[in-house]
C-alpha cells in the first residue's frame, strides 16, 4: 500500500464535490479514476497533489500524512491537460527546471525517453501539442515523483497521438516501476492504460477492482471482453458466421500458427482497442461492443 | 462609422507628435550647453530623477502586490477599496495631502520638515498610482492561466521559484508598460510638487512651466529645449527596454497557453 | 494587521476634507465650464475609444500597426511635454485661448487611455463572440448586445477621462490663455491666495464630480439594460 485516501470531504458553495471518498492505490500500479464531468475526480486529485484543501479526511503516503504539508514539498507532480510549458523556458530548460540538480544531461536523456531527442533548445511554440504534451510529461518524471497524477492527459489530442501518448506513458510508467493515478471520464482510456479502476460517481466511490472484474461485477462498466496473457507473437481476429449468428474468432498464434484461444462473442458490431495495430507479446487488449449498432 | 472614428482618433494622436516636431523647429539654434551650466536645472534633474524612480517603483511594487493578493486571495474588498483614490484628480489628492501634512495636528508639518527629501509629493503620487497599477496588474492575474503556478508547485520548486517561473514572466509586460507610463506622468508634471513641492530644487516640470510663462515667454525656447530633451530620454529608455526584452516577449506571447 | 494597514493608507488623505467648511458652491462660470468640458469630454471619450477600438479588433489593414504604434506612443510622452508642442501649433493657427483649443489638448491628454481601456475589454470579450453580432443590423446590434456587453467600461472611459481632465491645470492655464476658469484653475488661484474655505470647496467639487457621474451613469445603465430585457421577453 502506498496511496490511501480515507473519507475525503469537500463541499464547495453548498455542494458535496467529494462526499466520503476512500482510494487506495498500491505502488507500481497504474490506477483509473474514472467518472463523468462533476463526479469530483479531478477535485481528489488537487487534493491528493495538494493544491486544494479536502474539508475532512486523509491522504497518506506510506503512513505519512499528507495534507499539511505544501504540495512542492509533497514529490507529487502532475500532467494535465494542457501542456502548460513555461513558455519563456526553452523546451530542454523546462525539463531541467524540474531535475535535482538542475542537470542538462539528465534533461536531455528525458528527452530521449520520450522520443524528442535534440529538441532541447526549441522554443515550445515549435512544437506540436502532442509533442509539447511529452515534454511535459518529461518534466513531470524529471522531478522524481513518488507518484505521477496524470489529470485527462490525453483530452485534447488527436487520436492517432493519444494511443501513441497512452502507449508512452504506461511503458514508461511501468519501466521506472513508478506509480501513477490517472483521471478521466473515457472508460475504454482507462481499460488500456490502468491496472486497477476506481469509479467515481457524484463524489462517491461507486467500485473498484481491475478491469476485468469490474466487466463482471458493474454492467454500467461496458461491454468489454478482455483477451489476456497473451505471450505470443501475434492476435488475429477472424468474423464468421455460425448458424446465421457473427461470431468473432480471436487467435493467439504461437510461431507455429496454433490457434490457441476462441471468444465467441454475441452479435453486434465490435471494435477492437486500441486501434493501433502493433500488437506487443504481453499485452492484455479489450474487444469493445459498439454501442448502438446491432 | 469604426473607420471615421479611426480617422478622428489618428488625426487627435498625431498632435502631440506634430507638437514635439514643433518643438524641435523652435529649439533648433538653442544653444544646448546653456542648460547644463545653469545650477537650476542640474539640482532639478537629480531630484526628478529621485522623486519619479522612487514613487513609481513604491507604486509597482505595492500595486501588483495587492493585485496578487486580490487574485489570490480573493479578497474582494481590497478592490473595492483601491477604487477610491481613481475618483480623485491628481490635484485634489494634492490638496488633501497639502491641508494634512502642512499645518498642525495631525502631521504637524511634514512638508517643511521633510522638504528636502519630497517625502508628501511622493506620498501623493503613490496614493494615486498604486489603484492605477493595481488595475493594470489585476487584468493580467486576471489572463494568468493559474495552471502554470499549480504546474509550478507540483514539480516540487521552492516558492520563489515558483513566482519566477509561473508569475514573473508574465508581468514583465504590463509592468514595463505601467513603469514607463508612469515615469512619463511623474517626471514632467506641474500640478502634483508645484502645491506640495519645494522651491529649490525644483522638479523638472515645475520649473520648465514656471520658466515658460515669466517674463512673457522671453525664456520659452529653455523650456521647450527641457522639454523635448525630456522626451526624448523617456522615449530612448522605454525604447532601449522594449528592445532588450523583445525577444523573451515574444516567445512568451507564442508559447502561453491561455 | 495589514488590512488596517491598508485601509487606513487609502482612506487617510481624505480626512482633509473635513479640515474646514467649504465656501457654498454655486453655478458659475467656473463651474458651468468645467461641466462643460467633463461631458463633453466623456461623449467624445466614449465614441472615439470604442470606435478605434473596434476597428483595431477587426480590421486587416496594413496601417493597423501604425495605429497601434500611434495609440501606443502619447502615453509614453509626458502630458506637459508635449503641449508645449502643441501651444506652438495652437498659436500659429489661432486656437489659443479658446475652448476648441483647450477640448482638443484635453482629447489628446485623454484618448489614448480611453482607446486602451475600450481594446482591453473587447479583447478580453473576444473576437468571435463579437463577430457574432455582425449578423444583426447596427442598431440592435449596439442596443442589445453591445451595449450590456460594454457599459462597464464605458462607465470606466467616462471616470478616467473626467479624472484626467480634472486635473489638468497647466494644459487649461496655457492652452487657454488664462481665459478660461475651471474648477482646477480656480483651486491654484485660491492656493495662492491663501482661500482655504474655495479651495476646499474646488477640493470637493473635483472629488464630487466623478463620484457623481460614475453613479449616475451606473444607475442610468443598469435601468437602460433592464428596459432593453423587458422588450425581449
Amino acid at each position: 500500500m502506498s496511496l490511501v485516501v480515507t473519507k475525503i470531504q469537500k463541499n464547495f458553495k453548498q455542494r458535496d464535490v467529494l462526499n466520503g471518498v476512500d482510494l487506495i492505490v498500491d505502488k507500481k500500479e497504474i490506477h483509473a479514476l474514472v467518472g463523468v464531468s462533476g463526479s469530483g475526480k479531478s477535485t481528489l486529485l488537487r487534493i491528493i497533489a495538494g493544491l486544494e484543501t479536502a474539508d475532512t479526511g486523509t491522504v497518506t503516503w506510506d503512513g505519512e500524512p499528507l495534507l499539511g504539508t505544501p504540495p512542492h514539498k509533497r514529490r507529487i507532480t502532475m500532467l494535465s491537460q494542457s501542456p502548460l510549458l513555461f513558455p519563456h523556458l526553452s523546451v530542454g530548460e523546462n525539463v531541467t527546471l524540474a531535475t535535482q540538480n538542475r542537470s542538462r544531461e539528465q534533461a536531455e536523456a528525458w528527452l530521449d525517453r520520450v522520443r524528442l531527442p535534440g529538441r532541447y533548445d526549441d522554443d515550445i511554440h515549435e512544437l506540436s501539442g502532442g509533442e509539447q504534451q511529452r515534454v511535459s510529461f518529461a518534466r513531470a518524471l524529471a522531478a522524481e515523483p513518488r507518484l505521477i497524477l496524470l489529470d485527462e492527459p490525453f483530452t485534447n489530442l488527436d487520436p492517432d497521438l493519444k494511443y501513441e501518448l497512452q502507449r508512452l506513458i504506461r511503458d514508461l510508467v511501468q519501466q521506472l516501476e513508478l506509480t501513477a493515478l490517472l483521471v478521466t471520464h473515457d472508460r475504454e482510456e482507462a481499460m488500456l492504460v490502468a491496472d486497477r479502476v476506481t469509479l467515481l460517481e457524484d463524489g462517491e466511490v461507486l467500485a473498484t477492482g481491475t478491469p476485468g472484474e469490474l466487466y463482471e461485477t458493474e454492467p454500467a462498466f461496458g461491454d468489454f471482453i478482455e483477451l489476456s496473457g497473451s505471450s505470443y507473437p501475434a492476435t488475429m481476429m477472424e468474423v464468421t458466421e455460425e448458424a446465421g449468428e457473427p461470431v468473432v474468432l480471436v487467435r493467439q498464434l504461437n510461431r507455429f500458427g496454433n490457434r490457441l484461444g476462441e471468444y465467441r462473442l454475441a452479435t453486434g458490431t465490435y471494435v477492437i482497442l486500441p486501434r493501433d495495430e502493433s500488437f506487443q507479446v504481453g499485452e492484455t487488449y479489450y474487444l469493445r461492443k459498439k454501442k448502438g449498432v446491432v | 462609422m469604426s473607420r471615421g472614428s479611426v480617422g478622428l482618433s489618428v488625426i487627435v494622436l498625431l498632435l502631440p507628435l506634430a507638437g514635439l516636431a514643433f518643438l524641435a523647429g523652435e529649439t533648433a539654434s538653442f544653444e544646448w550647453t546653456s542648460l547644463w551650466r545653469d545650477a537650476a536645472w542640474r539640482a532639478s534633474l537629480a531630484v526628478t530623477l529621485y522623486v519619479t524612480l522612487v514613487s513609481t517603483t513604491i507604486s509597482l511594487l505595492i500595486g501588483t502586490w495587492l493585485a496578487r493578493t486580490v487574485r489570490i486571495r480573493e479578497a474582494v474588498w481590497l478592490s473595492a477599496l483601491l477604487k477610491l483614490p481613481m475618483f480623485v484628480p491628481h490635484v485634489a489628492g494634492a490638496y488633501l495631502f497639502l491641508l494634512l501634512f502642512s499645518g498642525g495636528f495631525p502631521f504637524y508639518g511634514l512638508v517643511e520638515a521633510n522638504e528636502r527629501h519630497h517625502f508628501v509629493v511622493i506620498l501623493t503620487y503613490v496614493w494615486k498610482e498604486v489603484p492605477f497599477v493595481f488595475l493594470m496588474m489585476l487584468g493580467t492575474y486576471g489572463q494568468l492561466n493559474r495552471g502554470y503556478l499549480d504546474m509550478a508547485k507540483t514539480l516540487q520548486l521552492t516558492r520563489f521559484e515558483q513566482f519566477k517561473v509561473a508569475e514573473w514572466p508574465f508581468l514583465l509586460k504590463p509592468l514595463l508598460d505601467s513603469f514607463w507610463i508612469l515615469v512619463a506622468f511623474i517626471s514632467f508634471a506641474y500640478e502634483v510638487p508645484a502645491l506640495l513641492g519645494v522651491t529649490f530644487p525644483e522638479l523638472l516640470g515645475v520649473l520648465a512651466y514656471e520658466r515658460l510663462t515669466t517674463g512673457l515667454f522671453l525664456n520659452a525656447n529653455e523650456s521647450y529645449a527641457v522639454a523635448l530633451v525630456w522626451t526624448l530620454l523617456i522615449s530612448v529608455g522605454a525604447f532601449v527596454s522594449y528592445l532588450v526584452t523583445a525577444k523573451r516577449r515574444r516567445r512568451i506571447e507564442k508559447g502561453v497557453r491561455r | 494587521m495589514s488590512r488596517v494597514l491598508i485601509i487606513s493608507f487609502i482612506l487617510f488623505p481624505f480626512l482633509g476634507l473635513l479640515f474646514g467648511l467649504p465656501s457654498p458652491i454655486r453655478l458659475d462660470e467656473v463651474l458651468m465650464n468645467t461641466v462643460f468640458y467633463v461631458i463633453s469630454l466623456a461623449v467624445i471619450n466614449v465614441w472615439l475609444g470604442l470606435g478605434t477600438a473596434w476597428w483595431l479588433i477587426f480590421t486587416e489593414s496594413r496601417w493597423r500597426t501604425l495605429v497601434e504604434w500611434l495609440v501606443f506612443i502619447p502615453l509614453f510622452i509626458p502630458v506637459m511635454a508635449s503641449m508645449f508642442g502643441m501651444y506652438i501649433v495652437l498659436a500659429n493657427v489661432g486656437l489659443v485661448g479658446t475652448y476648441a483649443g483647450v477640448l482638443l489638448v484635453l482629447l489628446v491628454s485623454t484618448l489614448p487611455y480611453s482607446i486602451r481601456l475600450a481594446y482591453n475589454a473587447m479583447y478580453v470579450i473576444g473576437r468571435p463572440l463579437l463577430e457574432q453580432t455582425m449578423t444583426l443590423p447596427p442598431l440592435p446590434r449596439f442596443s442589445m448586445v453591445l451595449f450590456p456587453l460594454l457599459a462597464a467600461t464605458m462607465r470606466t472611459i467616462v471616470l478616467f477621462s473626467t479624472v484626467i481632465v480634472l486635473g489638468q491645470f497647466v494644459l487649461v492655464q496655457l492652452i487657454g490663455a488664462g481665459l478660461i476658469p475651471t474648477v482646477t484653475t480656480q483651486l491654484y488661484q485660491s492656493y495662492a491666495g491663501n482661500d482655504v474655505s474655495l479651495a476646499l470647496q474646488n477640493t470637493w467639487v473635483l472629488i464630487l464630480l466623478p463620484v457623481l457621474l460614475y453613479i449616475g451613469l451606473g444607475g442610468l445603465f443598469r435601468a437602460a439594460v433592464r428596459i432593453m430585457k423587458e422588450r425581449l421577453r
